[in-house]
């Protein structure tokens, strides 16, 4: 927990520290750097450990709800 | 003085003619979306273990699925988007068959599925968005509605997101809510039926027609639940970052609320303290699974990308959670897509997950019927389990390939198998088919 409050201050101070232009983002644009999922079918997985695990949420799956699972 | 008065004026009136003028003149907006995009998915998961909840946390988890899917994703023009979203699940399982396992036309057994009606269902869901831009890009909300039914569960859900963008698209802050309004259909355990308010109990056509062995003054505690709803409320955020030309990560935090039937009617539990029954080779229930009215769960997770060269890019993710039932949980993955040409991509993955157990899981056996709250329900225990992946993304960003109105831009297939240290274990192959309308 104190690690992620750390690693969450350092992102938030980063954000007044960086900025790349937008002729500058070609690594970022490739479609593999998006953050969260990359194609459709990545939902499948997502939806599989829903179902079979207790942990839901900050995966941009399901959190809850819409389903007779846990 | 005069002069200067009427000078001055005067180039107020120019300057705002020309703001005016630079307002008349048309800037270039990309389309968020150029054309309709039609998804094509499907998966295939299968699983088996020694667990099964159905029959109170021992039997076969068998069980086989398949979701097709449809996305279509519509421009309605520069900045609105409508995305329909619908599929199915079929499945068969051999524990859901053991809701009534004297239905079959072998001795009713839980390592064994019954053959009846109980063993297969079909889930159907229909989504749609609708996104807007703003003019600059800097600005997105959407809005959301689903509804999923089948056999034991209607759902009705909505929501909505805002995304704001800044510092050069450098930086982007997300909020989500969803809300998601649940109801049951429950479905019981076949022997404890006889025991609700107006049943006849051990009279019933059940007892008439099979032999009770072991404990015959077989009295179990049924949980009729009169409250069948089910609603779950959650809210994110989200924090995304570029760290470097070749660095970004994100932070995302959820936390739900969930009241109403939260326990699964048809899993059944059986008590330390009370002598076992059977019908055959099957223990007669002594109660169904009963779980709190309310939870409150609270995920944390962080995603860090590195793009190490036009070969390998690395994909790392964390989750922390916690919740209200004494869960405790954490997930890491990486991935490292591989790009082995301009138009194939191969995605090795690992993935870790450790949770503890819920405080009102017990084994099987072990519950006392004297406990507050009961479940022999796996998914709630202990344990630890591995995923192990592959896929390969194939991408024409000139779409070569025609089919009628549609150009194919990628094709994507993944495989991945998990393990449980309890001893289940899945296998899901999935994939999809992207193309765009012309």
């Amino acid at each position: 927990m104190k690690k992620f409050i750390v690693i969450t201050l350092l992102i938030a101070g980063a954000s007044s520290c960086t900025v790349v232009k937008e002729y500058e983002k070609v690594y970022l644009n490739d479609p593999q750097m998006m953050l969260g999922k990359t194609k459709k079918s990545d939902r499948f997985e997502t939806n599989f450990q829903a179902y079979r695990e207790a942990a839901a949420g900050a995966n941009g799956g399901k959190t809850g709800g819409g389903c007779g699972c846990n | 003085m005069k002069q200067i008065t009427f000078i001055i004026v005067s180039l107020f009136g120019f300057a705002g003619f020309a703001q005016q003028a630079t307002d008349s003149v048309a800037t270039y907006k990309k389309r968020v979306l150029e054309t309709t995009e039609v998804d094509f998915l499907a998966s295939y998961y299968t699983q088996d273990g020694n667990n099964a909840a159905v029959s109170g946390g021992i039997g076969t988890e068998k069980l086989t699925d398949v979701t097709p899917t449809i996305v279509v994703s519509i421009p309605l023009n520069d900045d609105d988007v409508l995305t329909i979203d619908g599929g199915v699940s079929a499945y068969t399982s051999a524990s859901s068959s053991n809701i009534n396992p004297f239905d079959g036309n072998q001795p009713a057994d839980p390592f064994v599925e019954s053959t009846g009606a109980s063993s297969s269902d079909m889930w159907t869901n229909l989504t749609g968005t609708f996104t807007h831009n703003s003019d600059d890009r800097n600005k997105i909300w959407s809005a959301k509605l689903s509804v999923s039914s089948e056999y034991d569960y209607f759902s009705l859900g909505f929501g909505g997101s805002y995304t704001r963008l800044f510092n050069e698209k450098n930086t982007e802050i997300s909020v989500n809510a969803n809300v998601y309004l649940d109801t049951w259909n429950s479905i019981y355990p076949y022997e404890l039926r006889p025991f609700s308010e107006n049943g006849s109990g051990l009279n019933s056509n059940l007892f008439n027609a099979h032999t009770i062995t072991g404990n015959t003054n077989y009295t179990p505690i049924f949980n009729e639940f009169s409250d069948e709803s089910r609603n779950s409320y959650s809210l994110g955020l989200s924090f995304s970052q570029i760290l470097s030309k070749r660095a970004q990560g994100s932070l995302l935090v959820d936390v739900v609320q969930q009241q109403g039937l939260l326990s699964t009617p048809f899993q059944r539990v059986y008590f330390a303290d009370v002598e076992d029954s059977f019908i055959e080779n099957f223990q007669l229930a002594d109660a169904n699974e009963l779980l709190p009215d309310t939870r409150f769960k609270l995920a944390l997770g962080g995603r860090l990308n590195y793009y190490l060269n036009e070969t390998f890019v690395f994909r790392t993710y964390y989750r922390f959670y916690n919740d209200d039932w004494g869960i405790t949980s954490h997930t890491a993955k990486i991935e490292i897509p591989t790009k082995i040409s301009s138009k194939f991509t191969i995605i090795p993955s690992y993935r870790f997950y450790s949770q503890s157990a819920a405080d009102y899981f017990a084994p099987y056996e072990q519950h006392l019927s004297t406990d507050q709250f009961y479940t022999s329900d796996y998914d709630l225990s202990k344990f630890t389990a591995n995923q192990y992946g592959l896929g390969v993304t194939y991408t024409d960003i000139f779409t070569g390939f025609h089919l009628w109105k549609l150009a194919l831009k990628s094709i994507d297939l993944n495989y991945h198998y998990y393990e449980r240290n309890t001893g289940l274990n899945a296998n899901i192959i999935s994939g999809g088919f992207n193309f765009i309308v012309f």
